[in-house]
C-alpha cells in the first residue's frame, strides 16, 4: 500500500513540469531554425556529431519546459548569431528581410514600366498586302501562262 | 525610352555588376586559411569556459604556448585529452603555457568533458569558431599549434597528437618552442 502510493507520488511529480508546459516547443520546428555550426546547414539537415549534440541539448531544454525564444537565446549565447538559420528581424539585420523583398519589388516595377514603354513606343501595324493583283500583273502573269502553254 | 532614362538604368546595371563583382573579389581575398609555420599567431581575448574571465594570447607572449583546439562531440579529442594532460604536466614546470580552445561546443557538455577528463590547464570558449575558424583556420578538431616565445608558430599539427605520425612532431615542436 504504502509502496503504491510513493510510485503515485513519484508520477505526479514527475508528470507536474510535463503538464505545465503547454503548448511544449517543438523540436523539429528549432532543428528547422538553428544551423549545425559544424557544417553549415540546419540542424534538420546534418547528422554531424556536432549536430547530434545540439539536438540533444535542445531535447534536454524542452524537457525543462523551455520556449523556442530562451532556447535559440541559450544557443545564441554559446555559439553566436550564426547558429540561427534566419537573421534576426531588428537592426541591421532587417536589411536581409528587406533587401530581398525590395528587390523584387523593383524588378517587376521595371519589367511593368519596360513592358508599358514598349506597348506605347511599337509603330503601326504593317498594312496586309492586298489579295487581288493589279491589271498589269494579271496581264503579264496571263501571257507568261499562254507562253507555257 | 527618354535618353537619361536609359542612362540611367545602364549605370544600374552596371553598378550591381561592379558590386557582384567586387563581393567575389572580396569573398577570394578573404578565405580563411591556416597561419603558416613562422608567421605570428593571431592574437585572441576569449572568455575562460569555466566562466571567469578571459585568456589574450598577447599576454602569454615570452612563453611557449600550446594551443589545442577541441570540442566535447570530436571523438579523437577524447584519445587525446589524457596525452595533453600528460604533456601539460610535464611541461608545466619549464615554463610552456597549455591552452586549450572550445570550439562549437555547448558549453555544459564542455565542461563535463573537461571535469571527466581531469584537464587542468587553461580552457577557453569560441562558441562562434570567429577564432578558430576565422584566425586559425581549423575545420576540424583536433589541431595543435605550438608558438614559440616571440609569438611565432613553431608547428601546426592537423589532426590527434596522439597520431603516431604527430607524437614526435609535437615533443620536438614543444623543445623548440623552449630554445625559441
Amino acid at each position: 500500500m504504502k509502496r503504491g502510493l510513493a510510485v503515485a507520488i513519484a508520477t505526479l511529480a514527475l508528470a507536474a513540469p510535463a503538464a505545465a508546459c503547454t503548448p511544449k516547443t517543438s523540436l523539429s520546428y528549432l532543428e528547422g531554425q538553428i544551423m549545425c555550426p559544424t557544417c553549415h546547414t540546419t540542424l534538420d539537415q546534418s547528422d554531424s556529431a556536432a549536430a547530434q549534440q545540439i539536438k540533444a541539448e535542445i531535447a534536454k531544454r524542452i524537457g525543462q519546459c523551455w520556449t523556442a525564444k530562451q532556447i535559440e537565446d541559450e544557443l545564441v549565447g554559446n555559439f553566436g548569431q550564426g547558429i540561427l538559420a534566419a537573421p534576426p528581424r531588428k537592426g541591421f539585420d532587417l536589411l536581409a528581410w528587406w533587401l530581398p523583398l525590395g528587390g523584387v519589388i523593383g524588378g517587376a516595377a521595371l519589367l511593368a514600366f519596360g513592358v508599358w514603354r514598349w506597348s506605347r513606343t511599337r509603330g503601326p501595324e504593317p498594312e496586309e498586302p492586298a489579295d487581288e493583283l493589279d491589271a498589269e500583273t494579271e496581264r503579264k502573269l496571263d501571257e507568261a501562262l499562254a507562253r507555257l502553254d | 525610352m527618354t535618353r537619361p532614362l536609359k542612362l540611367t538604368l545602364q549605370l544600374l546595371a552596371l553598378g550591381a555588376v561592379a558590386g557582384l563583382l567586387a563581393l567575389l573579389v572580396w569573398r577570394l581575398t578573404h578565405q580563411q586559411h591556416a597561419p603558416k609555420v613562422g608567421a605570428a599567431a593571431p592574437g585572441f581575448t576569449l572568455s575562460m569556459l569555466s566562466g571567469g574571465g578571459s585568456i589574450d594570447l598577447a599576454s602569454l607572449r615570452g612563453k611557449p604556448v600550446v594551443l589545442n583546439f577541441w570540442a566535447s562531440w570530436c571523438d579523437p579529442c577524447k584519445s587525446e585529452a589524457k596525452v595533453l594532460e600528460q604533456a601539460w604536466q610535464r611541461y608545466r614546470g619549464e615554463g610552456v603555457q597549455f591552452v586549450g580552445v572550445d570550439f562549437h561546443d555547448v558549453a555544459g557538455d564542455a565542461r563535463r568533458f573537461v571535469s571527466a577528463h581531469g584537464l587542468t590547464f587553461p580552457m577557453v570558449q569560441d562558441g562562434s569558431g570567429d577564432v578558430t575558424s576565422g584566425r586559425y583556420g581549423v575545420s576540424q578538431v583536433p589541431e595543435t599549434y605550438v608558438v614559440g616565445r616571440t609569438g611565432r608558430i613553431v608547428v601546426h599539427i592537423a589532426g590527434p597528437i596522439t597520431a603516431p605520425s604527430f607524437a614526435g612532431e609535437f615533443r620536438r615542436a614543444v623543445a623548440a618552442a623552449l630554445r625559441s
